[in-house]
């Protein structure tokens, strides 16, 4: 099945920075419906707010909310529990690696990253585009 | 009656007897033990009077050279001058960074969205930005001297502290974690590593496409770190 390129993207990520990278990334490789969050707090609560997202890419090191919190709280409910998830982070001792996948995490990047494993990890879990 | 008054009364008392002439030998044999143990009392309370003396000296000591070792600390000029100053070379550094990064970022912004009319309109536009985005890099050479003066005044404060520990042998008390500290550990918030990603990209990759288990994700880890 053809990836929808136009699905809502939510981007989690406590540095605007951050958020402003991946937005760029994801408009060079097609994607412009993308919204936003500053923790795992504010994206839980426009996910159970009735947004519904095609994939989650989040930063694990977040207050109040952690990414990795994110993660279970998503996959606990029954209704969010099949969106994909990519955490981008800077935690990557192997805990944390085994940790997300455990929760159920669809697929980890390491920060710092480039556009090819963006696409690459992308691509793994929605789909080739 | 205070010890010293007792061992005077006795005494008194025994003279008194002794020149009343009386020649009961029981009664002169308990007067008799009656001397001797108040002059053993004597004995004990004097000698503990110097051993008290001695360890309250030793104490005043103690804390006086305490005191001194503080005051070399200098722990006023560390908390009213070196750590503030710390403080604000660090947020001077975000907003350097900040500032830095927002520039280059809208460069490239803007050169993504150029839409040019011919190939030399474009180089040109694409030189100047080019020349922009290399000048907003001169922020590290400010960043890296900030640094060096907040890594200045740790070195500084560690080595008065490594002083102090040693001279006045003091061994480290169980860590006690607050609230913070605790949740920090539940998340596991490592944060950024100092050589670069404790995991690589490769192990990771491995992992998720099933080629490693999870274990062989830590011994793979650790392999690295032999390699």
């Amino acid at each position: 099945m053809a990836v929808d390129m136009a699905m809502p993207i939510l981007v989690v990520d406590d540095y605007k920075t951050m958020i402003r990278i991946i937005r760029n990334l994801l408009k060079q490789l097609g994607f412009d419906n993308v919204d936003e969050a500053a923790d795992g707090q504010e994206a839980l609560q426009k996910m159970q707010g009735g947004s519904r997202f095609g994939l989650v890419i989040s930063d694990w090191n977040m207050e109040p909310m952690t990414g990795y919190e994110l993660l279970k709280q998503v996959r606990g409910d029954d209704k969010l529990k099949g969106t994909p998830f990519i955490m981008i982070t800077a935690e990557s001792k192997t805990e944390n690696v085994i940790a997300a996948k455990r929760a159920g995490v669809n697929n980890y990047i390491v920060k710092p990253f480039n556009a090819a494993t963006l696409k690459a990890k992308m691509a793994s879990v929605i789909g080739d585009f | 009656m205070p010890a010293t008054n007792v061992a005077i009364r006795i005494r008194e008392a025994l003279n008194d007897i002794r020149a009343a002439d009386l020649n009961d030998p029981r009664l002169m044999e308990v007067l008799g033990l009656a001397e001797n143990l108040v002059e053993s009392m004597k004995l004990f309370f004097s000698s503990l009077d110097t051993s008290i003396h001695s360890e309250f000296r030793h104490i005043a000591l103690y804390i006086a050279r305490t005191r001194d070792e503080i005051a070399a600390l200098r722990p006023n000029d560390i908390r009213e001058s070196r750590l503030p100053t710390a403080g604000a070379e660090l947020e001077a550094v975000v907003n350097d960074t900040e500032k830095a990064t927002e520039t280059i970022m809208s460069i490239a912004e803007n050169i993504l969205a150029l839409q040019p009319d011919s190939l030399e309109h474009y180089k040109a536009q694409v030189d100047e930005k080019m020349m922009s985005m290399i000048e907003a890099c001169s922020f590290q050479d400010i960043t890296g001297q900030r640094v060096s003066k907040v890594v200045s005044t740790l070195t500084h404060i560690e080595e008065r502290v490594s002083r102090f520990s040693s001279v006045m042998g003091v061994l480290d008390a169980a860590e006690e974690d607050d609230e913070k500290e605790q949740w920090r550990k539940d998340n596991m918030l490592n944060g950024p590593q100092i050589d670069g990603p404790a995991t690589g990209q490769d192990a990771i990759d491995a992992l998720f496409d099933g080629d490693i288990s999870d274990e062989q994700l830590g011994q793979d880890a650790i392999d690295d770190l032999f390699d």
